[in-house]
């Protein structure tokens, strides 16, 4: 046990495929989510996001491939909710049902005691509003139920599909730091989201597919690329000149506007003192920020990458 | 296991389907027993030409029997509601989901399902029977006839239809499962159960030998099960209804546990492959 906890529980998903009749929603999908981090699945809608969380979960039989947690597969776990959280989907309640008696209902299954239902209702901040019916909960109540079903067995994986979907901004603040909090615990964290600027400022991973297929795995440092700093001057080869002489790579670049010059570095005083040595006039100077909306958009709107789903009957057609 | 059968009776509990079910028991329970026997009491049938005054042909434990009896069919009718509502209502409401991350091994939820129906059944069941034994009672006691002529055979027959309604839940399970529409399914349900299944009973007495396949038929069976008819003539049996050529009450009670047992092993089977979207 305690091992498990220094080292945490790894997902692994292996060249994961799932066909339904001619369509390919998932190909040959294969992807790691790491311990103690926050990872974010991203895609655009149809890309093959709920379909991957429901075969890792043993929702959704895989074509072929398979996913394993900690090494197993989520069906051979001998008590999954003490390994594995899952919010799949924030309407799946029976609207005749009290939020509190949906999670007894699940606690039963593990031998919970009611205790643990209460103390969680409590965390997600719904204790009161848990014991009406269920059909006239708001879809923040309605997420934040789904995240006590998910924390119900204290695992150390979480997967949450779309958690922040439906939530107001204050509800999407608190969801961001109530999951640091759990990653910071070691916690595995696996969040599903069909827009990056949705999941930027939580995630410390990101898995984009589109498609069903993988278009990048990476940290999002990686994503944001090497931090850059933009200099607009009317003299852009000698200040070239004279930061690769202080050791810093410079080039020219057209498509920012005449004059500007773009610095890997995210030094703005420095590069600005080098400005003012190499004698070239500072019109603009500020960081160059990748804009990740439009990276998220290039990787998964590109013409390879478009939704198939939307084109499905021109393709019949033609083919 | 036990824990997945305490987790189904929860969720059975924790709606209000529950005591709307316990009500919707006593209650036709009750009213279809005062019906049969104010039938009986008031009433008389046609047999072959002369009027035939059915206090008087029934031997008193027959007439109690049928009397208590009274309201099994629509019993049997909640009941296969209920089973099928069971599972229905998973794939309905999306708690299917939940339900198998629980319990990732699907063949075990269907066969907790199938134990805790089988409790729901009896419990709901109860209510029938007392609602019978009130309804039935009352105007057999206010009309001189004994309300409990015997009451070791009846005790019988009261616990052998609770086995007939947990038998029927169990083959709505199956319907439930095999037909995912919850709506779908119900409407099927009570179609084939009240409509389809005793015309087609009823269509086979036409042919030779047709009677032979009919007494297998759930509705037959569960008569059967209940020895409705055992005590009556055959004619009187004929005029009320009941075929000629029954199932002993074993073999028909054999026959309802082979069709709730068939239905649970194609509700596993189909259940563990289905995907869960």
């Amino acid at each position: 046990m305690a091992a498990m906890t220094t080292t945490g529980t790894q997902i692994e998903v292996r060249g994961l495929s799932k066909r339904f009749g001619d369509l390919v929603a998932v190909d040959a999908l294969s992807f790691s989510v790491s311990p103690g981090r926050i990872t974010g699945f991203l895609g655009p809608n149809g890309a093959g996001k709920t379909t991957t969380l429901r075969m890792l979960l043993g929702l959704v039989r895989p074509t072929s491939g398979e996913g394993l947690i900690g090494g197993a597969r989520y069906a051979d776990l001998p008590a999954p909710l003490t390994t594995v959280g899952a919010a799949l989907e924030a309407t799946s309640f029976h609207p005749g049902r009290s939020g509190r008696d949906h999670l007894r209902v699940l606690a039963a299954t593990h031998r919970i005691p009611d205790q643990r239902v209460d103390d969680l209702l409590e965390l997600v901040g719904i204790p009161a509003a848990a014991r009406k019916r269920a059909g006239g909960y708001s879809m923040g109540m309605r997420q934040r139920l789904g995240l006590a079903v998910a924390l119900l067995g204290d695992p150390q994986v979480l997967v949450l599909d779309e958690p922040a979907n439906g939530l107001d901004p204050e509800g999407i603040r608190w969801l961001r730091g109530f999951l640091r909090r759990l990653a910071a615990e070691g916690k595995t964290i696996l969040i599903s989201s069909h827009l990056l600027t949705e999941v930027e400022q939580t995630v410390d991973d990101v898995v984009i597919i589109a498609n069903g297929h993988l278009v990048r795995q990476g940290t999002i440092e990686e994503l944001h690329g090497d931090p850059t700093t933009l200099v607009r001057t009317s003299r852009p080869e000698a200040l070239v000149d004279t930061l690769r002489t202080a050791g810093l790579a410079g080039e020219v670049l057209a498509e920012h506007g005449p004059g500007a010059v773009r610095v890997l570095s995210d030094d703005l005083t420095r590069v600005g003192d080098l400005a003012l040595e190499a004698g070239a006039p500072v019109h603009e100077l500020r960081m160059l920020r990748t804009d990740l909306e439009r990276l998220y958009f290039d990787l998964t709107e590109s013409p390879e990458n478009r939704n198939r789903n939307l084109d499905r009957p021109e393709t019949r057609e033609a083919s | 296991m036990g824990p997945l059968v305490r987790a189904e009776l929860r969720k059975y509990l924790t709606t209000r389907m529950y005591w709307g079910m316990a009500l919707a028991m006593f209650v036709t329970g009750a009213l279809f027993a005062a019906i049969t026997a104010a039938f009986i009491i008031y009433g008389s049938i046609d047999a072959g030409g002369n009027e035939l005054d059915l206090e008087a042909v029934l031997p008193e434990l027959t007439l109690a029997r049928m009397v208590y009896t009274g309201g099994i069919q629509i019993g049997y009718l909640l009941a296969l509601v209920i089973g099928v509502v069971a599972i229905g209502t998973e794939f309905r409401h999306k708690t299917a989901t939940s339900t198998f991350l629980a319990a990732p091994r699907r063949s075990r939820v269907i066969l907790a399902k199938a134990a805790a129906l089988v409790l729901i059944a009896v419990g709901s069941g109860l209510f029938h029977v007392i609602g019978s034994l009130i309804g039935g009672g009352v105007l057999l006691g206010l009309n001189d006839l004994a309300v409990l002529p015997d009451a070791a055979q009846l005790g019988r027959t009261l616990l052998l239809a609770l086995l007939v309604l947990a038998l029927w839940a169990l083959m709505g399970l199956g319907i439930g499962v095999l037909i995912t529409n919850q709506v779908a399914a119900l409407f099927v349900a009570v179609a084939v159960a009240w409509i389809v299944e005793p015309l087609l009973g009823w269509g086979l007495t036409f042919l030779d030998g047709g009677d032979a396949f009919a007494r297998f038929f759930p509705s037959q069976a569960t008569t059967a099960t209940l020895d409705v008819f055992t005590g009556a003539d055959e004619q009187v049996t004929r005029s009320m209804g009941g075929s000629g050529e029954q199932l002993p009450w074993w073999g028909a009670a054999l026959t309802l546990v082979a069709y709730a047992g068939v239905m649970t092993v194609i509700g596993v089977w189909l259940t563990r492959r289905r995907d869960i979207a």
